[in-house]
């Protein structure tokens, strides 16, 4: 009952007629980052972060995590209609969703995405509304070691499941932790890693990375492959919704199983992107009409989205009880978080309800939200992807540059901007992921921080992470999560071995 | 790729030992503080260091396959890529002196001109209008300054 109370005044924050204002105004703006391929949840966040500053905390959040929302709507219409990913979570839509739209059902395509994201969206809203608090209650008993073993299971998770190779992950994460030490170190007060130059004084700022990794890297790959943005029209009419409808009862297991997975994957850091395969892998696996998928089965547009949508929401489950957040995205909202003054973690909860309960309102509201917004403009905002590329890439390029320098009003970020640009054009194209490079980069400062304590605790003996009755079972899971491709890895080698030798 | 792939984790191991180097320099043992300023950079830097190592290995000895391995970009691609990364570095070299909005009118009008081929007329319109568009929203109604350049300093507005 104390949730749904604290829901009922997260509802009432959420919607005075400011915020649902802000709400809105996010949304749509995440449904077009999300449409365009170079702009994304994560980099259109941190572009709007200096915007946040003249508003109070609660709206800016509402309005970040409704650009989210809306970013996490809008990937699927470019997909489905140009056979091109908006975000990189609506690439598992592709397979079925544009065969779909070239047959001319690209209305119900449209329309069973944006159904399933409901669905996946509401599962990691109940989850966040109701589990969210128990985390944090359960958090508060978490000293400095505790929150570094969290720390350690996000990275063993990220390194683990993330990416083709996990010795560049490793790295590219190494790199984030090291990019995140430049400068004044807080505790002893000397100066790290700026080799005498005083530009490096002031350290990386990681919105400032973001804009680069996630907006011009994503600008380069995009004029690399030289887009022509021909999409197949597509309208979105009554009679799509009803048939999707009735499609979705069909398929109800489908649409749940995504959702399911979307959440468990988002919860822990993992990521709505591999959410969505896995689910698409599933639904194919799970069904009588497997020879139908890839040519435009309605289920295999369910599954990932579903999923991918569930894996968004819940990824901000431990970014607001524990401080870590389970998405890039997350992540830009976090240090958002940091930067209006608010430490997030277990105290939020107690110390400023009407923050954590608004957001979590947004959550609801912005489901809502969202879908009437992309089922009525859905044709309207494939055509903001008609505009002519040459327009649309400089009008991009622009607009993160003003994000870049409105961080920390500093010419250099905007030239740090460039250089992680081509970095995040050079890591795409090598298969270093640029994910645990960004959380490093974001968390730093707190690894270093908690672990250092711990080892102060302690005096010196490495054990105190492993204490337990928290810290063992989680660092235990962790080192499960980290050795697990190796398993797999040597499993696949002997069974190759084996299919081999049946050969010979 | 694989000279790519070389060449990014040599440079990574460059900066990792780069890092190691200055842990040094700042401790990376036990002080009156608990752990030194240098030691969590210095873990994190022998990762970089072992892990830049390995990767540098695996390219090099991926020799053989070298003659089917993709280009790092394709031979056609990279006119475009050049074509969209030096005119955007070049309004960050004019920001520093006239200022941002200038620089920007400048950079949408020549890429939308040289590149896109559009009517003089679309270009004008764009290339004033966006910057000015977003010189009202940001200066004006959410009071974020944008750089200026040196040039305003000295003509004395």
């Amino acid at each position: 009952m104390d949730i749904l109370g604290h829901l009922w005044m997260g509802l009432q924050v959420a919607t005075t007629p400011y915020n649902l204002l802000v709400g809105v105004a996010g949304i749509i703006l995440g449904i077009i980052v999300g449409v365009l391929p170079g702009l994304g949840g994560a980099n259109g966040c941190a572009i709007l972060i200096p915007v946040t500053f003249v508003m109070p905390p609660t709206a800016a959040v509402i309005l970040l995590s409704s650009l989210y929302w809306g970013a996490l709507y809008g990937g699927a219409i470019t997909s489905i209609l140009f056979n091109i990913p908006g975000e990189p979570w609506a690439v598992a839509v592709i397979f079925d969703g544009y065969p779909m739209a070239k047959k001319g059902k690209g209305g119900q395509a449209l329309a069973a995405s944006f159904f399933s994201h409901f669905v996946g969206g509401l599962f990691g809203a109940v989850l966040l509304t109701f589990f969210a608090p128990i985390v944090a209650e359960f958090s508060l008993r978490f000293g400095p070691p505790e929150t570094f073993s969290v720390m350690i299971l996000t990275f063993s998770a990220l390194v683990g499941l993330g990416g083709k190779s996990p010795i560049k992950t490793l790295v590219a994460m190494c790199l984030g932790f090291a990019m995140a030490a430049v400068g004044i170190d807080i505790v002893s007060g000397q100066l790290r890693f700026t080799y005498g130059t005083t530009f490096l004084m002031g350290g990386f700022n990681f919105i400032v990375a973001v804009i680069g990794l996630f907006g011009l890297g994503e600008i380069f790959l995009t004029v690399e492959e030289g887009l022509k943005m021909e999409g197949v029209k597509a309208k979105l009419t009554l009679k799509d919704i009803a048939e999707v409808l009735r499609a979705m009862r069909k398929y109800w297991k489908t649409v749940i199983m995504g959702a399911l997975v979307g959440v468990w994957m988002g919860f822990k850091p993992g990521g709505a992107t591999p959410a969505s395969f896995m689910a698409y892998g599933f639904a194919k696996a799970g069904s009588k009409e497997q020879e139908e998928f890839g040519k435009g089965h309605i289920a295999g547009v369910f599954a990932p989205e579903a999923a991918a949508h569930g894996a968004g929401t819940s990824a901000m489950l431990p970014m607001i009880t524990l401080g870590i957040p389970g998405s890039p995205t997350a992540a830009v909202i976090l240090g958002g978080l940091m930067i209006w003054g608010l430490q997030p973690g277990p105290m939020l909860f107690k110390d400023k309800p009407d923050f954590v309960w608004g957001l979590i309102a947004s959550t609801w509201t912005g489901l809502f939200i969202g879908l009437v917004c992309v089922l009525a403009f859905a044709p309207a905002f494939a055509a903001v992807l008609r505009t002519p590329f040459a327009i649309l890439m400089p009008i991009i390029v622009f607009v993160c540059a003003m994000g870049a320098y409105a961080v920390n009003n500093r010419m250099i970020d905007v030239w740090y901007m460039i250089i992680f640009g081509i970095i995040g054009y050079a890591f795409k194209k090598l298969e270093y992921s640029m994910a645990p490079m960004l959380l490093a980069l974001v968390l730093g400062d707190m690894a270093e921080q908690t672990f250092r304590q711990g080892l102060i605790m302690s005096q010196g003996s490495g054990w105190i992470f492993f204490r337990p009755p928290i810290a063992l079972p989680i660092m235990l899971g962790a080192a499960i999560i980290f050795i697990w491709p190796a398993v797999t890895a040597v499993r696949d080698r002997i069974r190759k071995g084996k299919a081999a030798v049946a050969k010979a | 790729m694989r000279k790519a792939d070389i060449v990014t984790a040599a440079i990574l191991l460059g900066i990792g030992l780069l890092i190691l180097l200055d842990c040094i320099r700042l401790g990376v043992g036990w002080g009156m503080e608990g752990p030194r300023a240098g030691f969590w950079p210095f873990l994190m830097a022998l990762g970089m260091v072992l892990g830049s190592v390995v990767i540098l290995v695996q390219a090099v000895q991926r020799k053989g396959v070298a003659k089917s391995d993709k280009p790092f970009i394709p031979r056609e691609a990279i006119k475009p890529v050049l074509q969209c990364a030096i005119p955007a570095a070049a309004m960050v070299v004019l920001t520093e002196f006239i200022g941002l909005y200038i620089a920007a009118g400048l950079y949408l009008a020549v890429y939308m001109r040289w590149i896109g081929r559009h009517s003089w007329v679309t270009v004008l319109i764009l290339s004033i209008g966006i910057p000015a568009v977003s010189y009202i929203v940001f200066d004006k109604f959410f009071l974020i300054p944008m750089p200026e350049g040196r040039l305003k300093g000295l003509l004395g507005f």
